[in-house]
């Protein structure tokens, strides 16, 4: 039988721009794509895509320079052999058929990812509901909008998000409710940003327990107690019917549960005072809030991982959404709850149904009916008709031997997941991990018997919908490098091995977005708010013209809509949204004395696990490593000093990083970034520490607080190590971060014990090399060396004992590789080049390399606004990204200038 | 007026000269100046160049014999014989008397003899006078293998010199490494590297036994080690030994050579003693600086002014060798006591190491760059406190602000 073959993979490539979506956050912005000789040279933001017209964050801008990493997979990989395809399909389809034939459906499983395509997704779960018979397949999206679509389900009776982003512009008060906006949705921010000056009536506030970047933006920061948001919107919701501040008529007429909702907050007591107390915060200002949210008609609850990822999200969600219920603050311009995702298709997995406890189209498990519909639908010859396993279970069954077959796809559980150390133990027992993946040595497919080798953003086409329900296209433009496959295709040739064939006929992508977009109509009628039958018949030119869309797109509405209810009308029986009564809580897990409380996210320039992000040295420039952010006066208390290494601990598992001072963190709280993993780091992989204590309804994990033992790292020396590519066979001390550059790498170290002698110490470690030039310090304070191959630099090593890092200066960085004289010798060792160099500072705009020194001259020659800056050195006009860093620049200057000592660092 | 008497017309004499000129010295004394070389005073240091064609023989000669009709100053040219310290006479080889109020020994050094046989061929030469480079120069010409014995500062140049002249070289040195006066040995051995490079071959460890000739000119020298090298220059090196016997002759206290004091004052009052041929606190002296100091001295304690006692200076000792720099002070062999600092680059054939005690420079030696030689030099004379830049002092100044380690320092004293 011959192998079907993907008719829409690129095969031919003149010079043309190509219209597409990015691949990063939720925000979904449109991205047009320069392609020349098979190759994205360029990229800029689409101007005519709602969601960003034009403007790109970094990430999004530097797309063209992350297509090249130097561990992309280019074949099958069997037991970390390269293998065909036929020996990876043998292989894990005869092992996968057994494991169901001896141990059932319900063995088996499938973790997927935000990341894919709906087409991809679509196919996944169609596979596993339909035909192996089980509901086994979760996602990363578990780990990150779970429960404001569980909170969206039990007020809407739909996992609806009501608004847009045009929403958040015409708003009068905007809400951002633990959302770090400015790092995590740039793009956004930026739009905000503009509507704020051209309408300064806005009034923003965000409620966040870090004064992050976003804060920039706030005319209130609340400083609140981490997890207490729920007892803060509850404290709302009573304020708003003790000063009669709610839409009685909206409540009668369009929702039910509100007494009970009431009734709960009483009950648990909610006055000011007390919720002032429970959520650490300034009663005044809390009480400005209140009335500020009580007063303003128009105001938008932004939300995101702040509320979701708790082990009580659900609720959380829900006391924001009974506020807006409360007030009939929904479904009219400029007034929604609005939870925004992080995934560029966590809203598009959901769509199709590609989580446990969901079934597909937006039809759950709680019904026969649906069940039987989805199986007519698919002629499904093997449905299942429960709900399966969620992500935390999932692994925790792999663990105990119940699931015996996994198959993750584009995500990196062993290094995302709660008590990720777990989670690679539970792969290490599992009979058959199964791993898709654009990169063959991620953390995950370190544990796989087999890696398939996927195509990546660029090469693959097909569709994404952001947070404001708009479908819009990625459009591969470029040929697949190697034998990588579109993740649709290879699921589709699995299933045809199966036996499924019949089932799974797909040769486009399109043909799968036909039958999706088909089944979000089939016996619709109305009570499924998730319907785009309109789409269902789209030719292949329309599919690859697509223009960014809203669902619903159906017969009503065939150009899709920018917001529901507007007609007041839910998706529940009774067509009513439904008060959710919720009883606050805190975290499970209090800190003991002496543990602080760790909070974990992103940082503005890198994507989850830096699959991506990690091999453009662009995008290290804002962070290039993990760090610990923490109170002065902890840090006091800690022995630590600014950039010392420190010590989280959780459970055995240890994360190190670099100690930042921060006024904006709260008192025996700290804040971790998410991205380190194996692949850049020794010991940095932070959701080792974090608990797998989940939400009850959603299943989310509690990312942003865990309590943990903090001490400072007992280094004893710190080294610097700049090394070309191939000659990196991996670092041996305790702590290591690599940081790639321009022409190879740098990784920073440090050890908890002395070598013997640097000298040998470095030389066994890369004993190829025979040009060294060498500084020895007898007392063994410091040493340094640099390994050259024909004239060519090669390594650089420096070592100093001590608790503090190496100095280092950004000259140093492009030296590799390079031909270096007997004076470039000395500066290498050295480590900057002289006096001769000037410097032009940290680099802050990195679209025009931009460095701080320049910056601050141009401020103090006269440009007092980034507007000026812009003007005169460009930084800021591209991307946006270092807006706010510019803005703190200009205030910090001129508060110099006008004589005010005091500068605050607030990000 | 007063006879002032000055035996010898070397570089220490021509200081002497110029240091006391800038007092109002001629109502006070007579002066007359003794010499044996007819050219008058001239710079030894240029010898070197001189043989590396790098300058012309004019501009060695420092005071032709006019300069001192110029100045008033009688010169003589002569050998003096004798001292007659009772009645404050000097009996020169041709029979002259002079008489003398205070008498100065300039007499300088001599090349060290060895025990070489056959050193009285032709062709075997010393690298000491600039009646010696002339000949030298002009032999290298028309010859092809040339030997140096000694492999100190002055074997090195004379080495160097012959190369450029055409020559083949052999240095034959007694010890197991060059410079080992100024050096330790791994900057030794790397010079050896970097000369190796510019094609002088090098027999260390060893001594010439003897010169083998058929006829008149040298032919071979052979070595200790058994060696046999053709040659057909051979230019002698070994060192200096001073010129003490006028001194020595008439009683004064010598050891190597004529002991004085902090002054210059020999155990004579009226008999001062300057340069290669004096001996102070055990040391004698072959380099430029501490030489000049005790001409400062002396000249200050004739004119009667306020003097300062001699101490040792720090000197620092460079090749004059273009294309090969060696710069070196102080201490240059590590002991326990010291911290180092070392930079080794050998494909560069540059080396550099600082010898630190309680934080401050006591030693330099520098290999193939020695650009930073004269900074280091004065961080070590200022007794700089450098730990602060530890960590890239050795790179150089390009790399560390001198001038607030300096003003550091000052305020370190206040």
């Amino acid at each position: 039988m011959s192998e079907l073959t993907a008719i829409d993979q690129v095969t031919s490539f003149p010079v043309k721009d190509v219209n597409t979506t990015c691949c990063y956050c939720g925000v979904g912005c449109g991205v047009i794509a320069t392609i020349d000789e098979g190759q994205i040279v360029s990229i800029r933001g689409d101007k005519n895509h709602p969601a960003n017209s034009g403007r790109l964050c970094v990430k999004g801008a530097s797309l063209h320079e992350t297509h090249h990493s130097p561990d992309r997979l280019l074949h099958p990989l069997v037991h970390g052999q390269e293998a065909s395809w036929e020996q990876a399909f043998d292989y894990t389809v005869k092992k996968f058929q057994s494991t169901i034939d001896l141990h059932g459906a319900d063995s088996v499983a499938f973790y997927l990812s935000g990341q894919l395509l709906t087409e991809d997704y679509y196919v996944a779960n169609k596979l596993m509901k339909g035909f192996i018979g089980t509901s086994n397949i979760d996602t990363n999206s578990r780990l990150c909008m779970a429960s404001a679509a569980a909170a969206y389900n039990r007020a809407f009776g739909g996992d609806i998000v009501p608004g847009c982003y045009e929403d958040l512009e015409v708003a009068d008060l905007l809400m951002l409710v633990g959302s770090n906006m400015a790092y995590t949705h740039p793009v956004i921010y930026q739009r905000i940003v503009k509507a704020k000056k051209e309408r300064p009536d806005l009034k923003v506030v965000v409620i966040d327990p870090r004064r992050t970047a976003t804060c920039d933006l706030a005319d209130f920061h609340l400083p609140i107690a981490p997890g207490s948001d729920a007892f803060f919107f509850n404290g709302l919701l009573f304020f708003l019917n003790q000063k009669n501040f709610i839409d009685q008529s909206f409540i009668d007429l369009y929702c039910e549960g509100f007494e009970n909702a009431l009734k709960a907050v009483t009950d648990q007591g909610a006055d000011l005072t007390t919720m002032a107390g429970l959520c650490d915060l300034d009663i005044n200002e809390m009480h400005q809030v209140y009335r500020l949210f009580a007063e303003t008609d128009k105001v938008v609850t932004v939300f995101s991982q702040g509320i979701n990822q708790s082990s009580t999200g659900v609720d959380k969600g829900n006391a924001i959404i009974n506020c807006h219920l409360a007030t009939g603050k929904i479904g009219r311009k400029g007034a929604t709850p609005f939870a925004i995702t992080g995934q560029p298709n966590a809203m598009g997995g959901r769509e199709v149904g590609g989580l446990a406890h969901i079934l597909a189209a937006h039809m759950n498990y709680d019904s026969e009916e649906s069940v039987d519909r989805v199986a007519r639908f698919w002629n499904a010859s093997n449905m299942t008709a429960k709900a399966g396993r969620k992500a935390v279970d999932m692994f925790q069954d792999i663990y105990d031997g119940k699931i015996k077959a996994i198959w993750i796809m584009a995500t990196n559980p062993a290094a995302t997941m709660p008590n990720a150390g777990f989670v690679r133990e539970a792969l290490q027992r599992c009979d058959l991990v199964m791993v898709s993946d654009c990169i063959g040595n991620t953390d995950t497919a370190m544990y796989a018997n087999v890696v398939f080798p996927t195509t990546t953003w660029g090469e693959k086409t097909g569709m994404v919908t952001n947070s404001e329900r708009r479908i819009s296209l990625q459009k591969g433009a470029i040929p697949a490098p190697g034998e990588a496959r579109h993740d649709w295709h290879i699921l589709t040739e699995f299933a045809r091995r199966l036996g499924f064939g019949e089932a799974f006929p797909y040769q486009q992508s399109v043909e799968i977005f036909r039958e999706h977009a088909l089944l979000s109509g089939y016996e619709n009628e109305g009570g499924r708010a998730f319907d785009i039958s309109a789409l269902a018949d789209l030719s292949s030119e329309e599919y690859l013209n697509f223009q960014p869309v809203q669902w619903p797109v159906n017969e009503k509405y065939p150009n899709g809509r920018a917001r529901l209810f507007e007609d007041k009308r839910f998706f529940t029986k009774s067509r009513k949204a439904y008060f959710v009564p919720v009883v606050a809580h805190f975290p499970q897990v209090r800190p003991k004395a002496e543990q602080a409380i760790m909070n974990t996210g992103r940082v503005r320039d890198q994507w989850h696990t830096m699959g991506r992000t990690g091999s453009s040295c662009k995008l290290f420039g804002h962070c290039d490593e993990p760090f610990v952010d923490i109170n002065p006066l902890d840090m006091t208390k800690l022995g630590l000093q600014d950039g010392d290494l420190v010590e989280l601990k959780n459970r055995g598992a240890r994360y190190l990083g670099r100690a930042q001072k921060m006024i904006g963190q709260r008192r025996g709280e700290v804040f971790a970034p998410m991205h380190w993993n194996s692949r850049f780091s020794s010991s940095s992989c932070v959701d080792t520490l974090v608990n797998s204590f989940t939400d009850p309804y959603s299943g989310q994990p509690e990312f942003k607080h865990c309590p943990v033992n903090i001490k400072a790292y007992d280094a004893v020396w710190h080294g610097l190590i700049l090394t070309s590519e191939e000659f990196n066979t991996g670092m041996k001390t305790d702590y290591w971060v690599k940081i790639p550059l321009p022409r190879g790498l740098k990784f920073r170290l440090a050890e908890t014990r002395l070598p013997k002698s640097f000298s040998s110490w470095i030389k066994e470690q890369f004993p190829l090399i025979q040009d060294w030039a060498e500084f020895n310090d007898s007392d063994g304070d410091y040493f340094r060396c640099a390994g050259l191959v024909n004239g060519k630099l090669k390594i650089v090593f420096h070592a100093k004992r001590g608790k503090s890092a190496i100095d280092e200066h950004p000259w140093l960085d492009r030296k590799l590789n390079e031909p270096c004289n007997v004076t470039t010798r000395f500066a290498l060792l050295a480590g900057q080049p002289g006096v001769a160099f000037e410097q032009k500072g940290r680099v802050i705009c990195y679209c025009y390399e931009i460095g701080e020194k320049s910056i601050r001259k141009a401020i103090l020659d006269g440009c007092d606004s980034t507007a000026a800056l812009g003007e005169r050195l460009k930084c800021g006009t591209h991307c946006g990204s270092c807006l706010s860093e510019l803005n703190s620049l200009v205030k910090d200057e001129l508060r110099a200038k006008n004589g005010i000592t005091e500068v605050d660092k607030l990000i | 007026m007063k006879e002032l008497l000055l035996i010898g017309n070397g570089m220490s004499t021509g200081r002497l000269l110029d240091e006391l000129l800038k007092y109002p010295v001629s109502s006070e004394f007579t002066i007359t100046v003794v010499g044996d070389e007819s050219e008058g005073s001239y710079n030894r240091t240029l010898l070197s160049p001189l043989l590396a064609d790098e300058i012309d023989v004019d501009l060695l000669i420092k005071k032709p014999v006019s300069w001192y009709q110029q100045q008033g100053i009688r010169f003589i040219h002569g050998v003096a014989e004798r001292v007659f310290r009772e009645n404050k006479t000097v009996y020169l080889v041709d029979g002259q008397t002079l008489e003398y109020d205070h008498l100065i020994l300039a007499t300088g050094s001599r090349p060290a003899k060895t025990s070489s046989v056959n050193q009285h061929l032709d062709n075997i030469y010393n690298f000491r006078t600039l009646k010696d480079v002339l000949m030298i120069a002009n032999k290298a010409r028309v010859i092809q293998h040339a030997v140096v014995v000694g492999g100190g500062l002055a074997g090195l140049e004379a080495a160097y010199g012959l190369i450029l002249r055409g020559a083949n070289v052999t240095l034959v040195h007694r010890g197991d490494y060059l410079l080992n006066r100024q050096l330790d040995q791994q900057a030794g051995e790397g010079l050896r590297r970097v000369l190796e490079h510019h094609n002088i071959r090098f027999e260390m460890d060893c001594e010439v036994d003897s010169f083998e000739s058929t006829g008149q000119v040298v032919q071979r020298a052979i070595l200790t080690n058994g060696k046999a090298v053709s040659c057909h220059l051979v230019v002698i090196a070994t060192g200096i030994t001073p010129n003490k016997e006028l001194g020595e002759a008439s009683g004064l206290d010598c050891g190597v050579a004529i002991r004085v004091n902090d002054f210059m004052t020999s155990s004579d009052d009226s008999i001062s003693a300057i340069g290669e041929c004096c001996e102070h606190a055990g040391i004698t002296f072959g380099m430029v600086e501490p030489i000049w100091l005790q001409c400062k001295i002396l000249a200050s304690k004739l004119a009667g002014k306020v003097i300062t006692r001699f101490q040792m200076p720090a000197v620092a000792t460079t090749l004059q060798v273009s294309g090969v720099d060696v710069f070196s002070a102080g201490d240059h062999t590590t002991t326990g006591a010291h911290r180092t600092l070392i930079f080794t680059d050998p494909a560069s054939y540059v080396y550099r190491k600082l010898l630190l005690k309680k934080d401050r420079i006591v030693g330099i030696v520098l290999l193939g760059d020695t650009r930073d030689g004269q900074y280091y030099f004065e961080l070590m004379q200022k007794r700089v406190n450098v730990s602060k830049v530890a960590d890239i002092l050795i790179f150089g100044r390009d790399f560390f602000d001198l001038e607030s380690l300096l003003e550091a320092n000052q305020f370190d004293r206040v």
